[in-house]
């Protein structure tokens, strides 16, 4: 197991700014680059920067090269009623998008605008809902990484709560995202 | 000497260039024209002819002259439309051929041969053997498409040194002499047969693409399609005893040059006069056809890149506004139609380059200069466009490299035996977005082999190597034995490929048993989907519609009514599409309306 943070030359935290890793890892492309490094190295730096870019990833990595493992964590009851809703208008879109995609009918079309209109209200309510979380739990990586330094091992359980708690958060967004573009297309 | 050239192998047109002291340079050909038309003409006897001279040849020879090759490259029977092109296209053995006289052509080889010509010219301008060379390609092209291209490269007496993205190579020629800058630009590439939108971060000569997305089977040539069905309807609408005959090879070739010349001048002009002499016998066409028509035949077209803009920058994390710029390449954004559209989807005016079809030549050109240590303090990061993975148990599809990473890249997965003393395990390698195992592009198979022990003490670790040209690498290293093994994925493409071609043969056999009476059905369902709406529509807005208009659509509907009862399949479908067609103008007024309560309700 690569230690990505040694890798980049950065040090070990739950939340690190987007320029700064960046700048890091753009800096050690570019020496490598220079020095005619072999693809090992360059995929490597790659994957650092992809690991440690995204906030889920970055959390896991630092459990797993910090405590060997980045278990732990359960699915909340709030965000389990939030999935309902998420579910809720995903269906509804999939039954929109299903009923519309055969058909050509410029008629069709115009009559499925209106209950289309009323989908994609679903799926914004879904996705403002889904970011303001997944926002309230940037925040929560942050204020962990402030009692970081004082105490490491009593930030494993929440960071792999939170660490949970975002990947599904994340997965959601992006399903919703997917189905507001699809519904872009038949408008 | 030891230059690399850049070449851009484009649909219906490709370039050549190098650097010369510092500068990319493109080089023009003997007429002094930069533009060769990817275009390859075999006469019926002696060498096939490539370039300008074989696209005359076009309205004369068409099963003889042959073009749009880049739509077939790397792609597997019943993925590709074979029906579209005037010469004979086969599949055989997996793969897609081109057959010209008694020649089956693979169509890396027939992009060899423009890859020739392009080479001959480059000699002959520069003076010296030309052997190296930098190649582009859609961003979107799949692992396959990236290889065939490669080979075709080989064929033509180049060592490929690099297979660069097209809207990336773009993005080079845009920022050579802004590298100070940091910005973040979109670059919007429609060309004759591709579409690609890649985002791209500008630092201090560092171009980093953040994301890409596309369509490899969307370009101009749709807009010339519909553009001829289009005439063919105004020329039957006139001569309708000249049915039969607009179905003819030679007179369809003639007919899309026509089209194709009047889409580029409409450009310029609000209305250009189509001529079509001596259509048959002393028949002539003259038609003057409007920008305002050509657009209504575009628009949806060019609307499908919508979706694509938005996922990549979805996946850049951006809206349009915090875009520095957007930069237009490829010939069709030359149309007014396509400029009015890119503004409206970014937000801003674009940029329009001086020559939108020659920047990923050049960008070619300074990714060879880049290579070839000309020029210094340049880096390129490209992404994969699609993400690879491997098929599960129960169908579905495990990412393992996700869509725009960062190349080069690699994955490892370790694989086990699940029963005592299993010999073989196979792995279906992937590439796509979808969940479905078989809802992506399959790029081979490959048996994994274990050593006979207990069941799970097996171990044997696979890697997945995406290199800088976007192509796939695997290894197998058994972590017991040591043994390593690369495997080749594409021995096992073929093997598939004919079983694949076994199914789609199998399904269309079968299909055919019910063919006349699905089609019945279908036909009718689509009437009583189609009956109930136009009712619907006409209490809604039916009071905004002229009586005329109302009485005709009436006459319409009472046609669909009538064919409905007379099992005559044909007959319904021509009655649906005509109602369709009548109802137009409702359905705009049906969305005008739910527009207008839209905005009421947001407001």
């Amino acid at each position: 197991m690569i230690d990505y943070f040694a890798l980049l030359g950065i040090e070990r935290r739950p939340f690190i700014a987007d320029e700064f890793l960046k700048n890091a890892y753009l800096l050690k492309t570019e020496s490598s680059r220079a020095d005619k490094s072999d693809v090992d190295a360059l995929s490597s730096l790659n994957m650092a920067f992809r690991t440690l870019s995204n906030p889920v990833t970055r959390v896991q990595h630092l459990l797993t090269v910090e405590f060997g493992d980045a278990r732990g964590g359960q699915l909340g009851s709030d965000l389990g009623e939030l999935f309902g809703t998420v579910v809720e208008a995903l269906q509804a879109v999939d039954g929109e998008i299903g009923s519309l995609s055969a058909q050509s009918s410029a008629l069709l079309r115009a009559m499925a605008f209106q209950r289309i209109d009323a989908v994609r209200g679903k799926l914004d309510d879904a996705e403002a809902e889904l970011s303001s979380r997944e926002q309230s739990l940037l925040a929560d990586i942050r204020s962990i990484d402030e009692a970081w330094c004082e105490n490491r091992a009593q930030c494993k359980a929440p960071l792999a709560q939170v660490a949970l708690s975002l990947t599904f958060v994340q997965k959601w967004l992006s399903e919703v995202r997917e189905r507001k573009i699809r519904l872009e297309e038949l408008a | 000497m030891n230059d690399i050239v850049g070449i851009d192998l484009g649909t219906t047109n490709s370039l050549i260039g190098v650097m010369d002291s510092g500068f990319p340079i493109l080089i023009a050909d003997r007429d002094g024209k930069r533009l060769t038309p990817s275009v390859v003409y075999f006469p019926e006897s002696g060498e096939p002819i490539v370039g300008a001279a074989a696209d005359r040849m076009r309205a004369f020879s068409p099963d003889r002259t042959v073009f749009s090759v880049k739509r077939l490259i790397g792609r597997r029977p019943g993925e590709s439309e074979k029906e579209d092109f005037p010469f004979a296209v086969r599949s055989q053995g997996g793969r897609m051929l081109v057959e010209v006289g008694d020649n089956l052509l693979k169509p890396e080889e027939l992009s060899s041969l423009v890859l020739k010509k392009l080479k001959g010219d480059a000699e002959l301008s520069i003076g010296c053997p030309v052997s190296r060379a930098v190649i582009t390609v859609p961003a979107y092209f799949n692992d396959l498409q990236r290889q065939a291209t490669m080979r075709a490269g080989e064929l033509a007496g180049f060592t490929v040194e690099r297979i660069v993205n097209e809207p990336t190579a773009a993005a080079l020629a845009y920022g050579l002499d802004r590298l100070s800058d940091r910005s973040r630009i979109a670059v919007y590439d429609l060309g004759g047969g591709t579409f690609d939108i890649s985002i791209l971060e500008l630092n201090d000569g560092i171009f980093r693409v953040l994301s890409t997305n596309g369509n490899t089977r969307l370009g101009g040539d749709d807009i010339d399609r519909e553009l001829v069905r289009l005439l063919k309807e105004r020329i039957t609408a006139r001569h309708p005893e000249l049915r039969p005959e607009l179905e003819n090879k030679l007179f369809l070739a003639r007919l899309r040059e026509v089209a194709h010349s009047a889409k580029v001048h409409l450009s310029t002009e609000d209305v250009v006069q189509v001529e079509v002499p001596f259509l048959s016998g002393n028949h002539s066409f003259s038609y003057n056809l409007t920008r305002q028509e050509l657009e209504a035949i575009a628009r949806p077209i060019i609307r499908r890149t919508r979706s694509h803009c938005l996922r990549s920058l979805d996946d850049a994390k951006l809206d349009p506004l915090k875009l520095d710029e957007v930069i237009l390449v490829g010939g069709v954004t030359r149309m007014p139609i396509v400029r009015q559209f890119v503004a409206e989807v970014f937000q801003r005016l674009p940029n329009i380059p001086q020559n939108p079809d020659e920047a990923v030549a050049v960008g070619a050109t300074i990714q060879a200069g880049i290579l070839s240590g000309q020029i210094q303090n340049v880096v390129l990061l490209d992404v994969t466009p699609l993400s690879l993975g491997i098929e599960t148990f129960g169908g579905l599809m495990n990412v393992l490299i996700p869509r725009n990473s960062t190349i080069p890249c690699k994955a490892g997965e370790m694989f086990t035996n699940a029963v005592t003393n299993q010999t073989a395990m196979q792995i279906v390698v992937l590439q796509g977005e979808r969940e479905l195992a078989k809802d992506n592009w399959e790029l081979g198979r490959f048996e994994l082999e274990f050593e006979p022990v207990s069941k799970g003490l097996a171990r044997v670790g696979v890697q997945f190597e995406i290199d800088s040209n976007g192509i796939l690498h695997v290894l197998a290293r058994d972590i017991q034995t040591g043994r390593e093994k690369v495997v080749d994925l594409h021995s096992a493409v073929d093997v598939a490929d004919e079983a694949v071609e076994k199914m789609i043969a199998e399904s269309l056999d079968h299909a055919f048993d019910d063919m006349s009476e699905r089609l019945w059905t279908e036909t009718v369902l689509k009437s009583n989907e189609l009956l109930p709406a136009v009712r619907s529509a006409l209490t809604l807005v039916g009071d905004q519609i002229e009586p005329d208009e109302q009485r005709k659509i009436n006459a319409l509907v009472l046609q669909v009514e009538t064919a409905l009862k007379s099992h005559d399949q044909r007959r319904l479908k021509q009655a649906n599409s005509d109602l369709d067609e009548g109802t137009q103008q409702l359905a705009t007024l049906l969305i005008d309306r739910a527009m207008a309560e839209a905005a009421r309700r947001k407001r």
